[in-house]
């Protein structure tokens, strides 16, 4: 088909979105065809999630226009994308799970018998009807939480479609799905596109990239660096297009005390999550845990700290068993966590710098009925501000008012305090803009001389590669590749690879 | 530096509009009648509101750290009848055990904290929610005083509770008039500064405040939020027995009815005085103004003679006003924060969840 006289259904032009401390968008410009499946992909903090709340006329930004259908906006509110047909289905499908697929399909407007009751035998008839008219076989008697979850996003676009969507934005449909699932999924979207239905596909699967778009645009850091035909690209055009070859990155250098075992993993299994973790981390060595979403290392961070049962094996910090349950005993024998939500699990907005940062000290500034000798916490705290960089007016502050970066620094200064052996950081960088990064990897760093153990657990590839010592891969709940510094196979390409399970080929 | 988001002078304003409040309720009263801005009348706004008092500081702990404990009224009619049924003679109403005063309180501490223990285990162990568990309680605890009670009253407390209740600390001359300050008073000063010593200085305090504004992150930062949520239940505990002595010694009697239908002007006056229902905001002091505001109140509309029943509308309006002033504050500090979060954090559409409050 020629493109050219192809319908655009959707063309979002130079979109720029700045927000407090970070440009989120800088001069976007997408385009999205009738009957086209378009892929959008870049690493986490690239613009997608941003992007795509500007189509959906959750932000307006602050330059570019939208021109939806061949009417053009400069901002628009959620129900003007809604009435253009953009529909939205996020990677945990929003449903009323405790009610029946047909009643999520006619939510709103079930058919009414001549009382004002509802009609039940015409309710189901209805919902049967308009799922056969796309071609997709449901039971719409069921809950929809009795659905797997490929049945729930095919519902959820569905129900998109019944409200009149013309381009469809899927956010991540495939995470932690099996191939006959995913198989089922694309037949589907196959079928929609040749009614004329448009997808804008976000993931960081890329070899289903390349199976299901015609084309793809890469963000990365808040700007375009192109849309190409599929067809054009392979895999390592795209890798590299991703994560980028012309930034100078972080490099480090090691750190390691060999044969000093600061944590030991011996058969950590926990069902549902990982299986046979085997791990030795040496003192002063940092890292990388990486893979998709769902692969177990998220639940191994979190397990270790004590916010999830850990399953069983064995772990020793040191020659110690470590025993902790929950992350008062964690940070008693030597482990800490930076959890990825600072928002909700790493900092308490409300209240000040200086008490975020002693939360966990506490108890050394205790004096007299348990009263906290604050001249001795103003000085503590004063040294880590110090040490770290951490920008605030002063201790006082509230910490929500910090920017990410320096939100972050106070993390590390209240996880640092407790002078742990281990470190696990999960996401360290995930909403922080370059110029912070740096200094996030430089206290990293000099954690990592002091002796510290640091695991990180990120999908940011780049970053590992600079900071690292190690990389792991995670899939399906195993480690399946380890890539060392400065070995030539360890490469982006590799990595994103392994992260797909690509090299083991694991997807039935 | 980043501008910040949510100005921090109406945020200064909100935490402290209890005392443009008080101004304002002081002024008005005093404008509307003459016997109101007598010393005699200021000296014992608070005293009459005593047992409330106290009652407002078991409840403020507890809603720092974002929980209720309807319970208390309750809790205070149960620990003044145990003191009543020991220290009280058969004749008015007692067991005839004739307990010396300290008995009798010790006896209605240990009721109170156990009561806030049963409170306090039921909602960390068995993590039931704890607006049901203190309203089932505040209820069964009602009707154990009914069944304890002798017939309709214990009375006659004794010099040790009289003089906590209703004595006299000082005097003083004011004018013609000699001027009785009560031992209430003190008492219930006392009480909030502790209380605000407690919460504002110590580590205890500020667990409770990191609870309260974040259970996650506090569980996250190794604060054992089970154990500081069950210490709350037990201080209210405390409190409501310290709330039945004031009561008893006040009235010099313990009814089965005693305390019925305050947990509302508690609400309120913890409410209006800063302690927002959404947890982690809030302090002692501003409490002690909620309970100040209430006893204007109540001081000022039975000065004027007003009808009993028009005081309970304004007791419903006052709670209704408080309640609106905190969901203004919260959803307030909710938008900010909804802001400051989208604009540096990458979560996907479908989690509107923050932590911040």
């Amino acid at each position: 088909m020629d493109t050219l006289t192809q319908n655009k259904i959707l063309f979002a032009q130079d979109i720029s979105k700045s927000f407090p401390g970070v440009q989120a968008l800088s001069n976007v410009t997408l385009d999205v065809r009738e009957g086209e499946i378009h892929g959008l992909v870049g690493k986490n903090g690239a613009g997608k999630s941003t992007l795509v709340r500007v189509l959906m006329g959750l932000h307006e930004p602050d330059a570019g226009t939208l021109t939806i259908n061949g009417r053009i906006f400069h901002s628009i509110t959620s129900s003007d994308a809604l009435a253009a047909g953009i529909a939205y289905v996020p990677q945990h499908v929003d449903m009323m799970n405790s009610l029946t697929v047909a009643e999520n399909i006619l939510v709103g407007a079930l058919p009414k018998g001549p009382l004002g009751l509802v009609n039940w035998g015409a309710v189901y008839k209805e919902a049967h009807e308009r799922l056969s008219k796309l071609g997709l076989e449901l039971d719409v008697h069921k809950r929809v939480e009795g659905l797997s979850v490929a049945e729930q996003t095919m519902l959820a676009i569905a129900k998109a479609l019944f409200g009149n969507a013309r381009l469809i934005i899927l956010d991540e449909p495939t995470a932690a799905l099996p191939r006959p699932d995913i198989n089922r999924l694309f037949g589907f979207i196959r079928s929609l596109k040749d009614k004329g239905v448009a997808f804008i596909y976000i993931s960081h699967h890329l070899e289903e990239v390349f199976e299901i778009c015609d084309r793809v645009t890469v963000l990365r850091d808040g700007c375009l660096v192109g849309s190409y035909p599929v067809a054009d690209l392979d895999m390592a055009k795209l890798t590299n297009s991703i994560v980028g070859e012309d930034v100078k990155e972080y490099e480090r250098s090691s750190t390691c005390v060999p044969d000093a075992k600061a944590l030991e993993l011996v058969g950590l299994t926990r069902r549902g999550h990982y299986e046979d973790i085997n791990l030795t981390v040496s003192q002063g060595e940092v890292i990388g845990i990486s893979g998709l979403q769902g692969c177990g290392a998220e639940a191994l961070g979190a397990g270790l700290f004590g916010l999830e049962p850990w399953g069983v094996g064995e772990v020793r910090i040191g020659e110690d068993a470590f025993t902790a349950r929950n992350p008062h005993e964690a940070f008693a024998q030597g482990l800490a966590l930076l959890p990825q939500d600072r928002y909700r699990f790493g900092l308490i907005g409300l209240r000040p710098v200086r008490e975020n940062v002693t939360y966990t000290i506490i108890d050394r500034l205790m004096g007299l009925l348990g009263i906290v000798k604050v001249p001795s916490e103003r000085k503590i705290v004063a040294e880590y501000i110090d040490n770290l960089g951490i920008v605030t007016p002063s201790q006082d502050q509230m910490v929500r008012l910090l920017s990410g970066g320096n939100q972050q620094k106070v993390v590390f200064a209240k996880l640092a305090a407790t002078k742990p052996s281990v470190l696990v950081l999960h996401e360290p960088t995930q909403g922080i803009d370059v110029r912070a990064k740096v200094d996030i990897y430089r206290i990293i760093d000099e954690l990592a001389a002091q002796g510290i153990a640091i695991l990180i657990i990120s999908s940011e590839v780049r970053e590992l590669m600079g900071v690292c010592d190690r990389i792991l891969v995670m899939y399906h709940g195993r480690i399946t590749n380890e890539f060392k510094r400065g070995d030539p196979e360890t490469t982006p390409a590799n990595i994103l690879r392994a992260i797909e399970g690509g090299s083991n080929n694991a997807k039935e | 530096m980043q501008k910040p988001t949510a100005n921090p002078i109406v945020l200064a304003l909100i935490d402290n509009l209890i005392w443009v409040l008080v101004l304002a309720a002081l002024i008005t009263f005093s404008v509307l009648s003459k016997s109101f801005i007598t010393p005699y009348n200021l000296v014992n706004i608070i005293p009459k509101v005593a047992a409330i008092g106290l009652l407002v500081i078991g409840q403020s702990f507890t809603m720092i750290t974002a929980h209720f404990d309807l319970s208390s009224e309750s809790g205070l009619g149960v620990t003044a009848m145990v003191a009543g049924l020991l220290i009280a003679t058969t004749q008015y109403g007692g067991l005839g055990v004739m307990a010396p005063a300290w008995l009798a309180i010790i006896a209605m501490i240990a009721v109170g904290l156990l009561i806030g223990l049963a409170n306090g285990l039921m909602i960390t162990r068995l993590r039931m929610n704890n607006l049901i568990v203190t309203i089932a309680m505040m209820i069964a605890l009602r009707g154990v005083v009914y069944i304890i009670s002798p017939g309709s009253s214990a009375s006659f407390f004794g010099p040790v509770f009289n003089w906590l209740g209703g004595g006299t600390l000082f005097r003083f001359q004011s004018g013609a008039q000699i001027v009785s300050v009560p031992v209430s008073l003190a008492f219930v000063l006392l009480a909030f500064a502790v209380s605000h010593i407690i919460t504002q200085y110590t580590q205890f305090g500020r667990n409770m405040y990191a609870v309260g504004a974040s259970r996650d992150a506090a569980e996250s930062s190794g604060i054992r939020s089970q154990r500081i949520i069950l210490y709350v239940y037990l201080i209210s505990g405390l409190c409501a027995a310290l709330a039945g002595l004031l009561s008893a010694g006040r009235l010099d009697s313990a009814t089965p009815r005693s305390g019925l239908g305050w947990i509302f002007p508690v609400q309120a006056a913890a409410i209006i005085g800063g302690i927002s229902l959404s947890g982690g905001r809030g302090n002692m002091i501003g409490a002690l103004g909620g309970l100040l505001l209430w006893g204007i109140l109540d001081t000022g509309l039975s000065i004027l003679q007003v009808n009993p029943f028009t005081i309970d509308v304004f007791r419903g309006g006052l709670l209704l006003f408080a309640v609106l002033l905190d969901a203004l504050k919260t959803r307030y500090l909710y938008r900010t924060a909804m802001r400051e979060a989208l604009s540096t954090t990458s979560i996907g559409l479908a989690d509107t969840s923050l932590g911040f409050k």
